[in-house]
Parts: C-alpha cells; structure tokens; sequence
C-alpha cells in the first residue's frame, strides 16, 4: 500500500461544491470549487476529485480519506421530496402527525398555515399491541393483525415504514418485534423503530426522528450508491465519511442506516473549522457567521467546542437529536432591500439568490441586495469580484439603489455621499442592526457577555459585513480564516468521528434513603451506553484512534417542571459518580437560580452519551511571515463619509502582518473589510484577526 | 416622523430585542410550569405614560399587547429610580391584572431625572392563595376567594427590596418558594431592560430614543388604520353565548356593536350580560383592553405582516364597555376563568367585522381550552398526584380560501400539548385515545377544522377527572357564508359500553378503576356553501378520514359507497339540493345550529338588551340572582339544557313568549317602583 496522506474534504452548496485538499503531515492545503449540478450532485464530486487530481498532481491511491457533507436529506425534507412511507402508530394514536404540539406557527397570524404531515393520515395505520411506562406489556402483538397490517402496507406500496408505539422509548422490544414480523412481509422497505433510533420520551419528536430517518433513507441510499461508485470509478480506495449533525463524521454505512444524522451537518462543519481555526489563534469563546448568497447562520461556541442544542427545526419538524446550534439570524449577500408601505427601509426576508442574483450580475435582476450595496460603497471592486471570473454591472446596482433613495427622500449631500451611496449605507446599518440584535438575544440565552466573544466570519459575505456587524454587536474582535469560501469543506476533514446516544431514565438520586438512591441504575445506563457506543465505534473503520466519551444528564429538583442540563467532558469521564452529579447539579442551580437545596432528591429525566472517535489530527499550513504591501487603494464608504482604504492581496499576507484599517483585502472567494479605527494582525495559521485600536 | 426611516428601522428591531431579552432572561430563570411550559408570562417596554412601544414577536403571552401600565402607576406617588412596582390587583390596576395568579413587576427607567421608559413583566404564577391550590376555580363568587390582593405598592424601594411586603406575601401563598424564584426572576429580567434602554441612550441620545417610541406608534397607527380601512363605514351587531354562568343554566350573553368610520373602530359592548357571580367576568377598567380588542389586533396583523407590535395598532380603537357588566365588572366580581369569556367576547367581535365585511375572518373556531387534570390518591398514604392529562383544544374555523386547521386552535394561547408519554410517566391511568373527531368540522365550501377526542382510563381507585373552561356543549360554534356550525362538545363515560352515558360538562367527576372518560372538544365553524365545495376535496376528505362517508352524503351532498364516488348519484343529490332552496332567501351570514335558533327565537336582542339595561338598576350581587329567576320562569326546563335538544326545553315557543312577557314586565313593574321610591 502506498503512502496514502491526502484527505479530501467536500461540502455540496446551492452554486458550488467546494473541495479542500490536505495533506495530513506536510502542512499543505489547496482549494477547488466545482460548479454544482442539482440534479446528480455526485457527478460535481467526481469533476472536483478529477480536477484535483490533475492540478495537483495527486494520485488516486494517496488519498485515504474522503469526508463529504450533503445536503440532500434536507433538501428532501424541506421540499418534501422523500419516500412515500407509512407511519404505524398505537391504537388511539393514528392523529400523532396531525396534532403534532398543538401549537400553530403564528400567535397573530390566522393565515399562516399549519405544517404538512410528514405522512398523510391514510397512510397511518395502528396497531393495539401497547406497553405501559414501566415497559410492561398491556396488549400483547396480534399476529393476525399483523398478518393484516402486512398486506395493508404492501397494498400502499410504500418504500419505507416507521414504526412508532407508545413507551418504546423504554423498550423497543414491541416495536421491534413488529418490524421483524412486517420485515419478510416487505422486501425492500426499510423499517424505522424509533426506540431504536432515538429512544427519548415525547411520542412526536422520537416520531419523527423515526419518520424522517424513513423518509430519507431511501433517497439516500441512491445517493451513497451513486456516490460510492463514481469515486471508485476514479479510483479512490479510501473510505468516504459523511459529516453529521452533531459536528461529527460517521462511516458510510453509519450514514445509510441513520440518514437522519447527517441532514444538518453543512453548517455545522462551518463551526467545527471555526473552534479549530479559533483555536489555533487562541480564542475559545467564538461567534460563527456564515453568511451566504441568502442567509446569514450563526452559532456559539462557549469553551471551544459548538454549542449544542436538542430544540432545533428540520423543514417544518422539530428535531430532538443533538445537534451544532446553528441559528440563522437574516440577510444574505442576496437579500433584498426595499422600502415598505410606512416608508421603512427592509432587508431580506426576499432573496435574490444566485439567479437572477443582485442587480449588478447583470442576469435580470432588478431590485437592489445587499451585494448591491458593497459595490456602490465601493467595499468589493466590481472587477475583481470572484476573482474577475464575473465583472459586476455598478451603474446598474447605483440605479436600483437610487430608487429605494428616491422612495425615501434622499437627495445627496453635496460634497457627500450621493444618493445611492446614502441608500447602500442605510441597507447596510439595517442590515447590521437587525442581525446584531439576534446575535445579542442569542448570547442572553446563553447568559454570557458579547465583549468576550471573537466573530468568526466565513462563507462568501461574511468577511465584507462581519467588521461592521461587530461593531454593532458590541464584539471586539473579527477572525477571518485563510479560505472563508471553502470552510465547511475545510471543517469536514478536521472533524472526528462522532455519534450520540440517549436513555430516558427516571431515578432518584442525591438526598434518599440509604439503599434508595437510583444511582446504580443510572451508571448502569452510562456503562450500557458506553459499552454499545464503543463496540460501534469499533465497526467505524481504522481511521479511528483513541475514544473518548461525554456523558450530560437532564436533572431536576422533585417536584420542579424544568430540568437542567449537566456535561460531564471527556476528560472527566471517570469521575462520574454520584456524589460528584448531584454536586455539579446543585453547583448549576444556584448559579441558575440563586439557591441551592441539598436536602432535596433529584430527579433524572434522560442521560445522553457522546462517543468521539478521534481522527489523526490534520496538520495545517503556517504561511511564512511577510509584510505585505498594498497593491493599490481605493476610496470607501463608510458611515457617510469616504475613506481611503489600501488594497491587499490575501497571498501577500504572512504570518504576523499587521495591516491598519481603513483596508480591503481580497481573495478569490471573498473580501475582507478591515474599518477604519480597526486593525488585522494575522496569526501563525494566516488567521486575521480585526480588532478595534484601543481608544487613543 | 421625528426620526430618519433608517433610524426608525433600526430602533424597531432594537427595542424589539431588549422586551425579547427580557422575556429570553425572565424564562431561562423562572420556576413555575406556567413559565417554563405554557409561556404563560410576559415582557415590554412601555411609554412612560404607560402604553407598549416593544413587545416580543415570539416569546411568552401573545395578546398583551394592548395593556396599560398608567394606571397602575398613577397609584403609586413619588416614583424614583431603583423602585419596582408590584400588583396583581384587577381592579386597582384597571385591568393590567387580569387575574390574580399573575404577578405584574413594573420598572420606572430614569434617564436626568426624568421616566424615560417602564420596564414591565408578568408571570402567571403557581398560586396566590384563596380557595383552591393554583388559586383558579369558576365557583368563587367574589376574588377575596381567588386569594391575595396586592394593590400597586413599592416591591423594591430605589433598589431596596420591600421585606415586609415579601413576609405578606410568603403567608399567604401555598408556595412561597417557587413564587418568590420566580420573583427574583422577573426582577432580574427587569434590570436587563434597564440596562439595555441605558446603553441604547447612550448610543442615540435620549430625544432619538423618546422620538422612536412615537414615531414607532405613529408607523403601527398607520399600517393598522390601513387594514381597518376594509372595513366599510357602518355599524354592526353581533352576540354569543356562553352555555351557562357556573351556579346555574342561564346561558352568558355577549353582544359587541362594532362602528367604522373611515377606519376608525369604536367597539359597544352594551348589551351584554351584567357581571356574573362566578369567575368569569373580565376586568377590563372600562378602556380599551387586550380582551377586547385581541380579535382585531389579530385581524390586523394577519392582513399586514409588516406591522411592528406596539400599542400604536389599537390607536384608533376605542371601545364602550358599560360598568357591571361581565366585561367591566364592579371591584369584587371574581375574575379567575376571564379567558372563557374573552374567547366568547372575541368570537362576537369576529362576528361583528364578518358582519361588516364578509370574508376577513374566519369562522368560529372550537373556543374552548380545557386544562384537563386526573388527581390519583395513594390509597394508604392518602398522597395525592394532581397531573394535567392534555390541554384540549377544538379545531379552527374555516375562512374564505382555507379550511380550518383540525385539532389545533390558536385564537387564544397557542399553548402546547403534553406528550402522552409524559402523561403516563406520572399517571397511572392510560390514555386510550388522542385522536381527530371526524364530522366535528362545520361543513362548508370550506371546512372547519375538526375537535379531537381524548380518552383515558382510569387505574386507581379514588381517581377524580376535572375539567374547567368546558364550553360549546350547548351552543355550536358557528359557520359563515353558508357554512355550518361545528359539533357540539361531549363528554363521555365508557363510551361504546353497555353503561355509557353523557357526563355533560366536567367540573370534578369520579370515576371507578376501568372507566374509561372521553373528552370531545367542538370542531370549527364551516365557511361557504357545502354544496360548493369541490367534490374531490370532499372524496379526499373521507379517503383521510375527517368526514365519514354518511356525514359527507348529509353535509355535502357527496355519494361515495363502498370507498368509492358515485358520480351520477352525486351530481343528481347536489342538483335536487340546490332546487329545493328557495332563491330569493339570502345565504344566511351566519350558521349557528338549531340551539342558538331556538334560543334567539325566544330570547330577541331587544328584549336582553333592555333586559340588560333594566337590572344594572340593581346592585352587582342582586343582578345575576334577578336574571337567573327571571330565565327560571320562562325556562322551568332549562337546567336540563343540554343533553336535551334546546327547542324541546324551551317547549311551546308562544306559551314561553308570554311568560317572558309577564316576567319583563314584573321586572319594569319593580323598577320603576324602586326609581318611585
């Protein structure tokens, strides 16, 4: 076997598929991006690979790993465009899909429809075999009904069945049973138990882990094949890993069984290159923002490591797995801007996305995007924009933008900023203004304090507004990495293999009567799940090195209705005990809550395990130290009154640079903003980092 | 506008988001269920006169928007930075409490010496004491029984917590603890809004930030007097009924006359019913009010998305809401289930704009929201776990263009539901059934949406069912534009056994070990002809189940035997129906269902109304007892409303005609001897 080093990283976007090439021990990156084809998203891997290949002279046989993010699950999901499938339920229960939580999208708005059932109601069948919480048996299965449900299903000639009774969270025994009677019943259609899948309490949300997972699987399963084939066909040999949700990645054959893990793993990729680049440039507490053609996401990542949550939406639905919190929080470079009927200026939520684009494509656009502005600010040269593979059309984007100045009184200030410039300047302090105020809203919930934490900005736009947004959101500092355009793809390869597990288990632990507490039972549950997270692991291929877990339990005084959340790190797996809980518990509710009550038992809701197979690390490049000279400079906008920016090239910076705002840096994939008062210092990975001067 | 639109924009979303921190910080921190699970709570920033200029978008109580927090103040002399203001008075805060479980925290923002803004939150809290655990029960006759009265007071005296109001406090609730973490939470959110308002100031200067509250108002009045301009100039009379008033079957009669002028809306509630002897009345001060104007507020955010939530939206609305009446009460009615009202209140005011421009709302929706608990004893130890079983809800009405949404209602709290699991976590009991009631839905071009039946059965001996808010088993929901009402409510012991019968309405009911009880909830209002409504929709309809094929052949006029459509059949039953109308008899605008029809046949609008106007003569207390006798001699039957068809205990129409006669007369006969006197 040759000496296989090279890693591959790739994240299917909308426009592009990006491509990151790494070798893990020379320290060298390269970047590709291959125009993306919706149709046969594999057909882009297998051009971006043949394109990589040929420019850097790599071999086939050198790769030895191959770790791609798609969003085709979601795709499915949000245009529901899945499998047609059948949901069986217990008697009583058949309305699960229809009444969801009850709640309605909008508290104001009658006219805001309910989401679409994931499966119609005709295509939900129950079954009376029905277990209690305690996982004992009320109604045992009826072979003949399920004789019955077999031949019902095969009338309705599904491609997929999720098999959801109630309690299954407890024991899946029931629902298992009941997929192995359908299973020879049904050859070809994969059967979903969702005390399998996810075995959490709350009939709905595990309901749909199992139905989505259906609803995807066989669509994916299409992809993976395909997949699979086209880069053999080049004649990789390496293992293709697929990023999941969690942050993680997961073998393929993890990825077909649980599709579901892997629908929202895009963005998250973003963050995990985010706390590693973060890292390297010694900031722990980070802000992602990813902003793109028609969003803008962002995430926190408090010590480090992304923040998870278990409340996030897929489409329409609720998805109670772990997942990177990624929330998205407005505008894109293509959104739109434009005045409403009071004369208030607007941005977003309308995009102009990749096609038409904004005005100054040229493709038929004819209302202003924020795009639009940072040309007529002067902020992206319309001649170098991607590089001049695309020239911009300004007197078209000043045009449109003078029209929205014209709908708002704007005359231009003599001697000043004319008309389109006061407009482009307007959208832009909107548009800062609204997302700072959901980045403000985002650290509360999280009780900590926006001076502490560092932007980081990737994706096409995020390194052009990322300054001024800081600015706004009180945040002092503003990394941009080295590749903004191709991060995900980047965040792919430096990613460890990582899958989630959850027990619902309510003990009582803490203050009891001696021989009373649950606790047994509870690390009972840790050694169960640790035992099955490990022996999956184990099947997750040689890449894998060293394990480490992270146990976090749900936890509540008796007789409270809330519950908090404890993490236990991997590092101090072995401390778990149940002193050391109730402690932390105790510890968090007074910080929490301002009181603590030792004398009172506590209750466990669930206990969720994370198992972390840890990659070899990739080594990444260290660019030489250079002092860079402007390659010329060029007059900017900035709040009213015009600058005068110097012009970089992204490749003329070094390690250790220091360049004093007012500045513009350009690369292929974006331009950074460096305002003026700011400063960017680049540190031992090419990392700028912008910070205010301190006040003088 | 004072301010740039750009700025005005920009204030827009950042005083929006220091009410969303506020409500992000009140509910990361607070302890009760009402906070943590039913987002019963609240946060804003109001004028310094007292009106709403931020307001979340998404978290905790949507319909808020239009409270005041002037009156409460104006009770409080000498304001200074540092103070918080605490009530959960109905009365003396006219109407910012509007039962007293909810606490209201109210912080003075100083900016130079002078209230630039007030931060003010709200939680429902777990109990304020009175006569029940939770402080909530229909039976209590004045509010000294709903628990501690807190008039507007100091809590925090600049920046001093008021310990001898806490001491009060903490004697008289049944869980001091929870409530006093919930305290220091709303306490805690207030600080944020302060500090946030302070850097804001900073940042803009205070006149940009005062400039922002009005020109804010000024952009909502704006957008919302647009909407209000559908509605043509003209004057509108709509009313419903509540089944019954607690203490006995006279139904509750709410009547809103609604005038447009040039989109100027002026709400007359006179008419209504004279405040009642359970809790059910609403304190609203007698100004305008988020129970009264909730229904508009929605119909103008639904008809313009754009509109930033301030009190700017009701600035031209203006509303007459007569003293002793249900939606005005005198001090001392009790207050506690005011929701029930306000459901119905609002559906007449939907009633009324329906009237005056057909087609912007929906018909009735199910109206009801049934908290429905099981308390299971511990035989020997006597412990009690009390557990609510689901929060029940009807479907929504039907509108012109859209179905209503089955199972689901959102027109008063959007709350959640409780997962059956978690359900049967706590209790022993199973529930056997939570599913959609097929045919609930009104039928219609558009259908209403269908009610939900909810079945459990009991396990343990001792086991009692409650349910409160339990309304429509009398009178339907109504449809519009030709459609029909919705089904009536039910609830059921054993249902489909030999010893299943009607339990009516629940207020506490005992079951025996192996009963099972069903809960039926009312399905929406129907809108447009049912003969209208493309036959495809209706085969999908009971292809899915939410129409059986009877009812689709008795609603519809839709033959489908055996699973399938029969075309000729169809066409020839929809085209005798069709012939068999009469032409020259308009679409009736409203479809209330034979109940109501038989009622308002006996009980006409002018006769309650001078009915009505007649007993506020007597005093509050008095009045109910006079009404109820008076609806007892013209209806000896009426307690059995109900279960029994409503024209059957009515009776004879003419006889009961006259006996109202001979009673409104007796009654004019006393008063003008009382006015002699």
């Amino acid at each position: 076997m040759s000496d296989a080093s090279y890693r591959i990283g790739i994240d299917v976007g909308g426009t592009f598929t990006d491509f990151v090439l790494a070798h893990r021990t020379r320290a060298s990156l390269a970047f590709h991006k291959e125009p993306s084809v919706p149709g046969d998203p594999s057909l882009a891997v297998e051009r971006g690979l043949a394109a990589l290949f040929a420019s850097h002279g790599v071999r086939p046989d050198e790769v030895e790993l191959i770790v791609h993010g798609t969003t085709i699950g979601l795709n499915a999901i949000i245009q529901r465009r899945g499998a047609r499938m059948a949901l069986v339920v217990s008697k009583g229960n058949r309305d699960l899909l229809e009444i969801a939580r009850l709640r309605l999208p909008s508290s104001y708005d009658f006219t805001v429809p309910r989401e679409a059932p994931l499966v119609p109601r005709d295509l939900v069948f129950e079954v009376s075999a029905r277990m209690r919480s305690d996982g004992s048996l009320i109604t045992p299965l009826d072979p003949a009904e399920v004789d019955a449900l077999a031949e019902q299903l095969a009338a309705a000639k599904v491609d997929a069945v999720a098999v959801v009774l109630l309690n299954a969270y407890r024991d899946a025994s029931l629902e298992l049973a009941l997929a192995e009677a359908l299973a020879p019943r049904l050859p070809d259609v994969l059967v979903t138990s969702s005390g399998t899948i996810w075995p959490e309490v709350r009939e709905y949300e595990r309901g749909l882990v199992a139905g989505l997972n259906a609803y995807i699987h066989p669509l994916m399963t299409r992809y993976f094949d395909r997949l699979e084939s086209r880069v053999a066909g080049k004649g990789v040999t390496a293992p293709i890993y697929i990023t999941a949700n969690n942050g993680g990645t997961l073998s393929l054959k993890t990825a077909r069984e649980r599709p579901i893990d892997t629908v929202l793993s895009g963005p998250a990729s973003g963050v995990v290159a985010s706390t590693k680049v973060g890292g390297a440039g010694g900031r722990a507490k980070l802000v992602t923002f990813d902003m793109g053609g028609t969003s803008a996401d962002i995430a926190v990542c408090q010590a480090g490591v992304p923040e998870f949550t278990t409340t996030t939406f897929v489409g329409d639905f609720p998805l109670m797995m772990p997942v990177v919190n990624v929330g998205a929080i407005g505008a894109g470079g293509g959104s739109i801007v434009w005045v409403d009927k009071a004369g208030l200026l607007k941005v977003g939520p309308l995009s102009a996305g990749a096609d038409p684009g904004p005005v100054s494509y040229g493709r038929g656009g004819t209302e202003p995007a924020m795009t639009d502005c940072y040309i007529t600010l002067g902020i992206i040269d319309p001649a170098t924009f991607l590089g001049g593979r695309m020239v911009l059309d300004v007197a078209a984007a000043r045009a449109a933008l003078e029209g929205i100045a014209d709908t708002l009184g704007y005359t231009g200030a003599p001697g000043g900023p004319d008309r389109a410039v006061q407009a482009a300047t307007a959208a832009v302090d909107v548009a800062s203004a609204k997302m700072a105020t959901e980045i403000t809203k985002l650290l509360a919930t999280a009780g900590v304090d926006p001076r502490d934490f560092a932007l980081v900005a990737y994706g096409g736009a995020g390194p052009t507004h990322a300054s001024l947004l800081a600015e706004e959101a009180q945040m002092g500092t503003v990394l941009v990495p080295t590749a903004p355009g191709t991060f995900c793809a980047l965040g792919a390869i430096l990613a460890d293999v990582r899958r989630d597990y959850v027990r619902t288990a309510r003990h009582t632990i803490g203050a009891v009567a001696p021989g009373r507490s649950g606790w047994p039972a509870i690390a009972a549950i840790i050694d169960e799940l640790e035992a099955e997270a490990r022996a999956w692991l184990a099947t997750e291929g040689n890449l894998v090195g060293e394990a480490d877990v992270s146990v976090s339990f749900n936890l509540r005084y008796g007789c409270q209705a809330y519950e908090i959340e404890i993490i236990v790190p991997p590092a101090e797996r072995d401390g778990i005990d149940e002193a050391g809980i109730t402690e932390r518990f105790h510890a968090e509710h007074d910080r929490l809550y301002g009181f603590r009550e030792d004398e009172t038992p506590i209750e466990t809701a669930t206990v969720r395990l994370g198992v972390i197979g840890r990659v070899a690390p990739v080594a990444l490049p260290e660019p030489d130290a250079a002092t860079p000279e402007p390659r010329g400079h060029r007059p900017v906008w900035h709040r009213g009154a015009q600058v005068r920016a110097a012009v970089y090239q992204r490749a003329d910076i070094g390690r250790g640079a220091v360049i004093a705002g007012p500045a513009i840096v350009e690369q292929l994939d974006t331009t950074t903003f460096v305002l003026p008062g700011w400063r960017a210092v680049a540190d031992r990975l090419g990392t700028l980092h912008l910070s205010r001067e301190a006040a003088q | 506008m004072r301010l740039d639109p750009v700025l005005v924009e920009i204030m827009s979303h950042k005083v929006t988001a220091i009410a969303e921190e506020m409500a992000i910080a009140l509910q990361r921190t607070a302890r009760t269920t009402y906070v943590k699970e039913a987002g019963d709570f609240g946060t804003a920033l109001a004028t310094p006169d007292g009106h709403f200029f931020a307001y979340p978008k998404v978290m905790g109580v949507s319909g808020f928007l239009d409270s005041n927090v002037g009156p409460t103040l104006s009770r409080v002399p000498d304001l200074r930075p540092g103070d918080v203001v605490i009530t959960n008075h109905a009365y003396l805060s006219e109407g910012l409490a509007t039962h007293m479980p909810d606490l209201h925290l109210i912080r003075p923002i100083f900016h130079d010496g002078t209230i630039v803004c007030h931060a003010w939150d709200f939680i429902h809290s777990a109990d304020i004491g009175g006569g029940v655990p939770s402080s909530i029960s229909p039976r209590f006759s004045d509010n000294f029984q709903e628990g501690l009265q807190i008039p507007p007071l100091k809590l925090v005296k600049e920046g001093v917590m008021n310990e001898d109001v806490l001491a009060l406090y903490r004697a008289n609730c049944r869980t001091p603890e929870v409530n006093l973490g919930d305290i220091k939470a709303m306490l805690s959110a207030l600080l944020v809004g302060e500090r946030r308002v302070k850097q804001l100031i900073a940042l803009h200067g205070v006149q940009t930030f005062l400039d922002a509250q009005a020109d804010l108002g000024e952009v909502a009045a704006q957008k919302a007097l647009a909407v209000q301009k559908m509605i043509p100039d003209g004057s509108w009379t709509f009313w419903d009924l509540m089944d019954d008033d607690y203490n006995s079957k006279v139904p509750i009669r709410v009547r809103c006359t609604l005038t447009a002028k040039d989109g100027h809306i002026h709400l007359d509630f006179t008419g209504s019913d004279p405040q009642v002897l359970s809790a059910y009345n609403i304190p609203t001060g007698g100004h305008r009010h988020p129970w009264l104007t909730l229904k508009l507020m929605h119909f103008i955010f639904s008809h313009d998305k754009t509109i930033p939530l301030n009190h700017g939206i009701f600035e031209n609305i203006t509303v007459n809401a007569p003293r002793g009446s249900v939606m005005n009460p005198a001090p001392g009615a009790a207050v506690g289930i005011r929701s029930a009202t306000a459901i119905r209140l609002n559906e007449a005011l939907v009633g009324a704009m329906s009237s005056a421009k057909p087609g912007v709302m929906p018909a009735a929706s199910g109206g009801i929201m049934i908290p429905a608990v099981l308390v299971e004893e511990d035989e020997r130890t006597g412990d009690r776990r009390v557990m609510v079983l689901q929060s029940l809800v009807g479907g929504t009405g039907a509108r012109d263009g859209a179905d209503g949404v089955d199972g689901r209602d959102s027109s008063l709290a959007n709350q959640r539901n409780t997962p059956m699991e978690k359900t049967e976590e706590e209790a022993e009991a199973i529930i056997t059934e939570y599913a959609l009631r097929p045919d609930s839905g009104g039928a219609g071009m558009w259908r209403g949406g269908t009610g939900v039946v909810f079945q459990v059965k009991i396990a343990k001996a001792g086991s009692a069912v409650l349910g409160r808010g339990m309304e429509r088993f009398v009178f339907r929901p109504w449809g519009m534009a030709g459609g029909l009402p919705g089904e009536k409510a039910r609830v059921v012991l054993n249902l489909g056994t030999p010893d299943e019968r009607d339990l009516g309405k629940l207020d506490i009911f005992h079951p025996e070990p192996g009963d099972t009880v069903t809960i039926m909830t009312p399905g929406g209002g129907g809108y447009g002809d049912p003969l209208e409504r493309p036959i495809a929709m209706v085969v999908e309809d009971v292809r899915l189940g939410y129409v059986t094929p009877d009812a689709a052949c008795r609603d519809y006029g839709v033959v489908i035997i055996d699973g399938e459509l029969d075309e000729a059949e169809t066409e020839s039953e929809r085209a005798s129906r069709r012939a068999d109308r009469d032409d020259d008899e308009p679409v009736a605008a409203f479809g209330f269902g034979p109940e109501r029809a038989a009622w308002d046949a006996l009980f006409d609008d002018a006769t309650m109304v001078e009915l009505n106007a007649a007993l506020m003569a007597l005093s509050p207390g008095h009045r109910p007892l006079r009404r109820r006798a008076l609806f007892e001699a013209v209806v000896p039957r009426l307690a059995e409303a109900g279960p029994v068809p409503m024209d059957e205990v009515i009776g004879d129409l003419s006889a009961a005609r006259a006996r109202l006669d001979t009673e409104m007369n007796k009654l004019r006969a006393a008063l003008s001897a009382t006015d002699a006197a």
